[in-house]
């Protein structure tokens, strides 16, 4: 990443120089990246609402204490009727096949503090993206008057 | 001028075959670092750990309890492998980052000879 960053700043300034082909190829990369980005951008979003929707869990589902009727999802489409047994301790997937057992408020904590991580993250992802996507507008900018000016030349040379 | 045709088809195959190489390292460099953060986080965790919590390991689908210890080490372990790997890859990411830029300046070298060739 550093280095790409490093090469585009030089190339962003001669860019005008450049043959129509080279601008179009950094505009193409530069989108690849983008949407790269942006797709990490995405799942970094979804992990954050699926960390929130654990919190919520715990809060919501076990505040009614043992006993509780509940569905247990077999399948996503199968669900079969159950009791909740314990309400003291919660297992918390924290990674890598590790499971810990937690008390649900240490679990939600665990959750909460997932979900501002992440939150740190999204938000340098979104300076990087921004960052990205000016880049590539002075570009695509430069590579539509490129075009525009061949485009006229070309015919100019096309009438005489 | 066909010779030069040539040599720039080759260089421009040899160019792309090292772009693929380096995309497969670059892939399994992100693996690495994914693999590394999520360990990271692991580790962070069982030293936020109260001392008395016990900790499961996933085997195949069951559950297995772990001593705190055991599991501390096994973390560190990959973490140890894991940094050693990326350092590995980095370096041969290197070596082709700047040898794919060599015949990057090679084919830009004969593309400019061509093109001012026919003037």
């Amino acid at each position: 990443m550093a280095t790409t960053k490093a090469e585009s700043q030089p190339q962003t300034i001669d860019l005008n120089s450049l043959p129509t082909a080279q601008v179009n190829n950094v505009k193409n990369q530069l989108t690849q990246e983008l949407q790269h980005l942006t797709t990490s951008f995405s799942q970094l979003k979804q992990a954050q609402v699926k960390f929130r929707d654990c919190a919520n869990s715990v809060r919501d589902g076990l505040q009614k204490g043992e006993g509780t009727p509940i569905l247990v999802p077999l399948t996503p489409s199968l669900y079969v009727p159950g009791k909740l047994a314990s309400t003291d301790t919660v297992l918390v997937d924290v990674g890598t096949g590790f499971y810990v057992e937690k008390t649900p408020s240490a679990a939600r904590d665990f959750y909460s503090r997932k979900v501002i991580e992440l939150g740190q993250n999204l938000q340098d992802l979104e300076k990087i993206v921004q960052g990205k996507q000016g880049n590539l507008n002075v570009v695509e900018d430069v590579l539509r008057q490129k075009v525009i000016a061949e485009n006229s030349k070309g015919g100019g040379e096309g009438s005489t | 001028m066909a010779e030069i045709q040539q040599k720039l088809q080759g260089l421009s195959d040899a160019y792309q075959k090292l772009q693929q190489d380096l995309q497969v390292s670059v892939s399994a460099r992100q693996k690495l670092e994914s693999q590394q953060q999520e360990n990271k986080g692991v580790q962070k965790e069982f030293s936020l750990l109260p001392p008395e919590s016990n900790i499961y390991k996933l085997v195949g689908p069951v559950l297995l309890k772990q001593e705190r210890s055991e599991a501390v080490m096994a973390v560190e372990g990959r973490l140890a492998f894991i940094e050693k790997e990326i350092k590995r890859i980095e370096k041969q990411i290197q070596d082709m980052q700047s040898e794919s830029e060599n015949k990057k300046m090679e084919v830009y070298q004969i593309q400019t000879q061509m093109q001012q060739g026919p003037q």
